[in-house]
C-alpha cells in the first residue's frame, strides 16, 4: 500500500509536469485530489486499517496530499504569473491630427516673440476705408500706390486694405502714446496671379511710439525678432528706401539664411536678402492720429508672413496657401 | 534705369580715382538699389579700324562681296554679305583670332571663297541694335586702330531699380546720379556746357490755359540742322542705356532725358504755328506716333497746335508732327508738368513712356531752361550752321523758390543717438547741393528746387540725407527702454488661435485660408444670386462673401476629389450689411450613407466649443439661415436666447455640387459674438456623501417619434430624487426606436430607502404608460 501511494504521488507530479494550461491543472487536480481520487478512496479506506497500519498510512496519505496540494498550488500559480496576451505587437499606429494653415503657425510664432518683447497683439477691418488705408498714411490722393491697378476699391466707397498699416492710425487713434503694437492680417492686392504673386496675402506690421525713440531702437528690434524667428544670430543692414508714412524711410536686409552672409545664389552673392520695409514713423502720420511729432518718435515696419512661410516651409509656389488643398496643407502639423 | 559709368565720369572731377566697377555697393547702401552691374565691350578682341580697298561682287552670289581691306599695313580677303560695302568705305575689321559678341573669329572659307576675318555691323559689336549694313566710320578715321580705344565701348553699365527712386525725380538723369557718386566719393561735380541763347529774337506763340496742370512750358526755334546724324559715341550711349538710335533730332532729345532727366520733344516746325496747353474734349481721339488712336478724357492735358491736338503732354507727341527725313528745322519743347494729372492720364491710357515715368516723380521745373540750353549746345556740335530762329520762350506763371527747413540739433540727436559735428553735416548736406546756415541749437537749410518739388519738405527729411551718407550701418543698436504696455485686444488673436488649436488637434480638422469673394462658378452652379458688396472693375469673383461656409464649398469639392471625407475651417472675415464681420466656419463631408455621422459630429464640435472652451450650455433652434439650407436639419446655436452661429445643411442643390452622393454639414459661429462670450467660472460641487441608485429604462416608441419628442414626455415628469436623467443608448427596430435612458436618484441628506425608489419606479412607470409609450424589462 505504501508504495502504491509514492506510485501515485509520483505519476501525479510527472503528469502535472507536462502541464501550463489553468483548466488541464485543475482537472488534474480534480483527478488526483477531487472527492472521487485515488488518493481520498484511500484516505477514506484508513478507518478500515488497522492501528498499527493507520499509525504508518496515516501520516503519509496526509503528507502526501499536502505535497500534492502544494505542488498543484505552485503549479497554478506559476500559469498565473505568466499569463500571455496573443497579437501582433510590431503593427504600426497612425496618429489622426489636423493642421493649422503655415501662415497661422508663423503669425503666431513671430507674434509670440513681439509680445515677449512687449508688443500688444492688434487687429483691423479687412474691408477698409480710404482714410485708414491712405490720408491718414501721408498717402496724398494722387500718390501712385492708390491707383486703380494695384487697389480693390470696392462699390460701397470703401476698400480692400492694401496693407496692414491701417493698424498703425487705427491703434495710434484709440490708445495714443506711448504704444507698442504688432499686427498680423490678411491684405490684398489687385495683382494677377501666378507662382509668386497672389493677390490675397498676409503680413505683419509692428510700430513703436514713445520719447526718444531712435533709429537704434529700430535695429534692435528687427534684429532681435530676425534672430529669435531664424533661430540664428542674423545680421540686418538698412538702406535707403521709400514709403510715405515713413521719414527716413528704409529697406531692411538680413544676412543670407543659407550663407550667413558669404554669399551664395539664393542671395545673388551679396550675401544679403531683402527682407521688410520699415521707418521712423512720418511726423506727419503722428499729427493725423493726434501725436505730438515734437514730443514723441517711433518707428514702424511691415513684412509679408506670406513670404516668410514660404521661406521657413519652403514653400515654391504662393498658390498653394489659397488653394485649401488638403494633401499640401496637411503637413503643417499642430505645435 | 540703365546708368553708363562712362558718361558719369564727364561730370566728376579726376573721375579715374573712382573704382566704377566696386562703387555699387555703397551706392545701394547710400541712395537707392542696385540691381546689377554689366560690363561692356570686354567680348570684344582684334577689332581694328580698316578700310575697303577692292570690291567685287561674288560671282555665284547676289548678295556676298568679295573685298580686300587694308587695316594700313596688311591686305585682307574678307567675304561680307552687307549692302554698303565700296571702295573708300572705311569700317571695323575683326581680324583672325580676335572676338565679337564673345566669338572668335577664324579664318575660314564662306561660299568657296578664303574670309581673313570679319567686317562688323553695329549688333556684331554689340553697340547697337542694326543690321542693315556693317559700320561705316568717318573717312579720316585713322587706320589699324583698336576700336575700343577709338570709342566708348568699354564701358560699366548699372542697372537701377526704379522702385527705388519713386521720390528721387533728380535720379531720373546721369547727372543727378554723378552728384551722388560725388557726395559717396568726396569728388566735385563739373557743371555741363550750355549753349547761351541771345533774347534778341521773336518769341513764339505759347499759351498755357492750365497753369495748375503746366509748371512751366520752355519752346525754342531751331533752324538749318542740315546734319541729322548721331555721332557714334552718342548711338553707343544710347544703346548701351536702353534706347533706340533714330537720328540726331529725336537722339538729343532722348539724350537730355537720360542726361538731366528731363523729357524734351522735338517737333517739326514747318507744321508749328502756336501751341497751347490745355485739356482734351471727352471723348476726341487722337493718335499717337505708334500710330495706335487713343480716346481722350476731359482730364487728358493736351499740348494742341493751331488749334490741333499735337501731343499728349507728357506722355506722347502725335503722327503730325513726327521728325521727317526732310525735317530741318524744330521746335524743342522743353515743359514740367503736373504729376499726377501725367500719371492719371498714362494709366487711363494705358500708355507708359519715359516720359511720364519721369513726369509722374515730380520734376524740378527749374530744370526746364537749362535742358534746352544743354539740347542747343549738343545740337550746334553736329550743326555749327545752325540758327535759332527764336528766343527761348518761357512760360513759368509761378517759379519754383529753394525751400528753408530748419532742423534742431537735438532732433538729428533723438533720432540717430550720434553726436555729429556742424562740420560733418554742413559738409553732407553741402556735397548734395543744400545751402547750409549753422544756428546755435539748428541748421537752416536751404533745399535746392531739384529736391524740393516732392521729396524734402520738413526737418525728418533732412536727417535722412545726413544720416544716409554718414552710413545706416554706422548706427549701433540699442535695446528698448519700454516697460509692457499691454492692450486688451491682445486677447482677440489668442483666443482665435486656441480654437483653431483646440479644432485641429481635438477633432483632426484642417485649416483653410480662402477668398474674401465668392467664386462666380460656384454661384452659378447653385443657381445662387448674391447681393452684395462688390469688387469695382471686375466681372467674375468679384462680389464679396456674407456666408463664409458657402465660400469654401469650392474647397470642399476640389479636396472630395482626393479623399472620401473632409474637414476642414476657417476663421476669416465676411461682409454683412456693408460691416465686417469675423466667423468661424467648418465643413464636414463624406459619402450620403455617413451623413448622421458627420451631422452628429458637426453637433458634438458645437456642443464642445461652447462647453469645453467657453462652460457655456446651449441651446438649439430650428432655424434656416438662407433660403440654399435645408429646412429639416439646420438649426441656430443659442446662448442665453441670443444667437451664436448656425449648424446647418446644405440643400440638395449646393451639396449636389461638391460631388453626387455626398453628405456635407456645416457649422458657422459668429466669432464677434464668441469672443465677447466669457468663460463662465464652475464653481466646486461637493460630492454627496450618501450613495446614489442608478436605474436603466428601455422606452418603446414609434419609429417617427425623435428623442427630442420624447424629451417633451419626459421633462414633465418630477421627482425630487431625480438628480440626472440622460439618453444612453438607441436601437433601432424595423417600426420602433428603442430609447435607454439612465435616471441617477440620490439625496444630498440621507441614504434613499427602498420605498422611496419603489414611488420613483411606480409613479415613472405611470407617467410614461400614461403617455402611451411602453417600458421594455
Ligand atoms: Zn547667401
Amino acid at each position: 500500500m505504501k508504495e502504491k501511494v509514492l506510485k501515485l504521488k509520483e505519476e501525479a507530479l510527472q503528469e502535472l509536469q507536462k502541464l501550463n494550461k489553468e483548466a488541464d491543472v485543475l482537472n488534474c487536480k480534480a483527478k488526483y485530489l477531487g472527492k472521487k481520487s485515488k488518493l481520498n478512496e484511500l484516505l477514506s479506506s484508513l478507518k478500515n486499517l488497522s492501528v498499527e497500519e493507520k499509525k504508518e498510512m496515516g501520516p503519509l496519505l496526509n503528507q502526501t496530499k499536502k505535497e500534492l496540494e502544494e505542488a498543484f498550488s505552485k503549479k497554478l500559480e506559476e500559469i498565473n504569473s505568466q499569463i500571455s496576451y496573443d497579437f501582433d505587437e510590431t503593427l504600426p499606429v497612425y496618429v489622426q491630427t489636423g493642421s493649422l494653415h503655415p501662415i497661422t503657425l508663423v503669425a503666431k510664432e513671430m507674434t509670440d516673440i513681439l509680445k515677449r518683447m512687449g508688443f500688444t497683439v492688434v487687429s483691423g477691418p479687412e474691408m477698409e476705408e480710404e482714410y485708414y488705408n491712405f490720408e491718414a498714411l501721408n498717402i496724398p490722393k494722387d500718390h501712385p500706390a492708390r491707383d486703380m491697378q494695384d487697389t480693390y476699391y470696392l462699390s460701397n466707397g470703401k476698400l480692400l486694405r492694401t496693407h496692414t498699416s491701417p493698424n498703425q492710425v487705427r491703434a495710434m487713434q484709440k490708445y495714443g502714446a506711448p504704444l507698442k503694437v504688432c499686427a498680423p492680417g490678411r491684405v490684398f492686392r489687385n495683382e494677377d496671379m501666378d507662382a509668386n504673386h497672389e493677390n490675397t496675402f498676409f503680413q505683419l506690421e509692428g510700430m513703436v511710439i514713445d520719447k526718444d525713440i531712435s533709429i537704434s531702437n529700430l535695429i534692435y528690434v528687427m534684429r532681435s525678432l530676425l534672430s529669435e524667428t531664424f533661430k540664428k544670430d542674423v545680421k540686418v543692414r538698412l538702406r535707403p528706401g521709400f514709403f510715405p508714412f515713413t521719414e527716413p524711410s528704409f529697406e531692411l536686409d538680413c544676412s543670407c539664411l543659407i550663407c550667413g552672409g558669404k554669399g551664395c545664389p539664393t542671395c545673388k552673392n551679396s550675401g544679403w536678402l531683402e527682407f521688410c520695409g520699415c521707418g521712423m514713423i512720418h511726423p506727419n502720420v503722428l499729427k493725423e492720429s493726434g501725436i505730438d511729432p515734437e514730443e514723441y518718435t517711433g518707428f514702424a515696419f511691415g513684412f509679408g508672413i506670406t513670404r516668410l512661410a514660404m521661406m521657413k516651409y519652403k514653400i515654391g509656389d504662393i498658390r498653394v496657401l489659397n488653394s485649401g488643398d488638403i494633401r499640401a496643407l496637411d503637413e503643417f502639423e499642430i505645435e | 534705369m540703365l546708368i553708363s559709368c562712362n558718361r558719369l565720369k564727364k561730370y566728376i572731377t579726376d573721375a579715374e580715382d573712382i573704382d566704377f566697377l566696386h562703387l555699387w555697393d555703397d551706392f545701394t547702401l547710400r541712395v537707392a538699389e542696385v540691381e546689377g552691374v554689366t560690363v561692356k565691350g570686354d567680348d570684344l578682341d582684334g577689332v581694328v579700324t580698316a578700310k575697303i580697298i577692292e570690291c567685287e561682287k561674288h560671282p555665284e552670289s547676289d548678295k556676298l562681296s568679295l573685298l580686300k581691306v587694308t587695316d594700313g599695313e596688311k591686305e585682307y580677303n574678307i567675304v561680307c554679305g552687307a549692302p554698303n560695302v565700296r571702295v573708300g568705305f572705311v569700317g571695323v575689321l575683326v581680324k583672325d583670332g580676335g572676338m565679337v559678341s564673345g566669338i572668335k573669329i577664324k579664318t575660314r572659307k564662306l561660299a568657296g571663297y578664303p574670309s581673313e576675318g570679319m567686317m562688323c555691323a553695329v549688333d556684331e559689336l554689340g553697340i547697337g541694335s542694326d543690321h542693315d549694313g556693317i559700320l561705316e566710320l568717318p573717312s579720316d578715321t585713322p587706320l589699324g586702330v583698336d576700336f575700343k580705344s577709338l570709342y566708348p565701348v568699354e564701358d560699366i553699365i548699372v542697372e537701377i531699380d526704379n522702385k527705388s527712386l519713386t521720390n528721387r525725380p533728380d535720379l531720373w538723369g546721369h547727372y543727378g546720379i554723378a552728384r551722388e557718386v560725388c557726395a559717396i566719393t568726396n569728388h566735385e561735380l563739373l557743371p555741363i556746357s550750355l549753349l547761351d541763347i541771345p533774347d534778341d529774337k521773336k518769341d513764339l506763340d505759347i499759351e498755357i490755359a492750365n497753369p495748375e496742370l503746366c509748371k512751366r512750358y520752355c519752346g525754342l526755334e531751331i533752324k538749318n540742322l542740315v546734319n541729322n546724324k548721331t555721332p557714334l559715341e552718342m548711338q553707343i550711349f544710347l544703346h548701351y542705356t536702353g534706347m533706340r538710335s533714330l537720328n540726331l533730332l529725336v537722339d538729343v532729345t532722348n539724350f537730355l532725358m537720360l542726361e538731366l532727366g528731363q523729357p524734351m520733344h522735338a517737333f517739326d516746325e514747318r507744321v508749328v504755328k502756336n501751341i497751347r496747353v490745355q485739356l482734351a474734349n471727352d471723348k476726341d481721339t487722337f493718335t499717337t506716333l505708334d500710330g495706335v488712336e487713343r480716346t481722350l478724357s476731359k482730364d487728358t492735358l493736351m499740348i494742341t497746335n493751331g488749334d490741333k491736338y499735337f501731343g499728349i503732354a507728357g506722355i506722347m507727341g502725335g503722327l503730325d508732327s513726327e521728325i521727317l527725313p526732310d525735317t530741318t528745322s524744330v521746335f524743342i519743347e522743353s515743359a514740367c508738368f503736373d504729376a499726377g494729372s501725367i500719371r492719371k492720364s498714362a494709366v487711363r491710357l494705358g500708355l507708359r513712356t519715359e516720359a511720364s515715368a519721369r513726369y509722374e516723380k515730380s520734376l524740378d521745373p527749374n530744370m526746364c531752361d537749362v535742358a534746352i540750353k544743354r539740347l542747343a549746345y549738343l545740337l550746334k556740335q553736329e550743326n555749327p550752321e545752325m540758327e535759332i530762329t527764336s528766343n527761348l520762350t518761357d512760360i513759368y506763371p509761378e517759379p519754383l523758390l529753394p525751400k528753408t527747413v530748419v532742423l534742431k540739433k537735438n532732433k538729428l540727436k533723438k533720432y540717430t543717438m550720434i553726436h555729429f559735428t556742424d562740420e560733418e553735416v554742413v559738409n553732407s548736406l553741402t556735397s548734395l547741393g543744400f545751402k547750409v546756415e549753422v544756428l546755435d541749437d539748428a541748421y537752416s537749410v536751404i533745399v535746392p528746387t531739384y529736391r524740393a518739388t516732392k521729396d524734402i519738405s520738413m526737418d525728418a527729411d533732412i536727417i535722412e540725407e545726413i544720416v544716409r551718407l554718414y552710413g545706416y550701418e554706422n548706427i549701433k543698436e540699442v535695446p528698448l527702454k519700454l516697460e509692457l504696455t499691454g492692450k486688451e485686444e491682445d486677447t482677440v488673436w489668442n483666443k482665435e488661435y486656441d480654437v483653431k488649436k483646440f479644432l485641429a488637434s481635438r477633432y483632426s480638422l484642417n485649416e483653410v485660408h480662402s477668398y474674401l469673394w465668392f467664386d462666380s462658378d460656384l454661384l452659378k452652379e447653385c443657381h445662387l444670386e448674391k447681393q452684395n458688396v462688390s469688387l469695382l472693375g471686375k466681372n467674375e469673383n468679384n462680389i464679396l462673401r456674407d456666408d463664409l461656409s458657402l465660400s469654401l464649398l469650392p474647397m470642399v469639392k476640389n479636396n472630395l476629389k482626393n479623399f472620401d471625407k473632409v474637414g476642414i475651417f476657417e476663421i476669416a472675415t465676411v461682409i454683412i450689411n456693408n460691416e465686417n464681420k469675423r466667423r468661424l466656419s467648418i465643413l464636414l463631408a463624406d459619402e450620403e450613407k455617413n451623413m448622421k455621422d458627420i451631422y452628429m459630429n458637426a453637433k458634438e464640435i458645437v456642443v464642445s466649443l461652447f462647453q469645453t472652451l467657453k462652460h457655456q450650455k446651449i441651446e438649439w433652434q430650428k432655424e434656416v439661415p438662407d433660403g440654399y439650407y435645408d429646412e429639416n436639419l439646420s438649426y441656430a446655436i443659442l446662448i442665453k436666447k441670443k444667437t451664436m452661429g448656425y449648424l446647418k445643411v446644405f440643400n440638395g442643390v449646393c451639396t449636389r455640387y461638391i460631388g453626387k452622393k455626398k453628405a456635407l454639414v456645416a457649422i458657422e459661429i459668429d466669432f464677434d459674438e464668441y469672443v465677447s462670450l466669457p468663460v463662465l467660472e464652475t464653481l466646486y460641487q461637493e460630492v454627496s456623501k450618501y450613495p446614489t441608485v442608478t436605474l436603466d429604462y428601455t422606452i418603446l416608441t414609434s419609429k417617427n417619434m425623435k428623442y427630442e419628442d420624447l424629451l417633451k414626455i419626459l421633462k414633465p415628469f418630477y421627482n425630487k430624487f431625480v438628480k440626472e436623467y440622460k439618453l444612453v443608448g438607441t436601437y433601432e427596430e424595423e417600426k420602433k426606436m428603442k430609447y435607454t435612458m439612465r435616471y441617477i436618484l440620490g439625496s444630498e441628506e440621507k441614504t434613499l430607502e427602498s420605498k422611496e425608489i419603489d414611488k420613483f419606479k411606480e409613479k415613472f412607470m405611470e407617467h410614461i404608460t400614461k403617455n402611451g409609450l411602453e417600458i421594455l424589462f
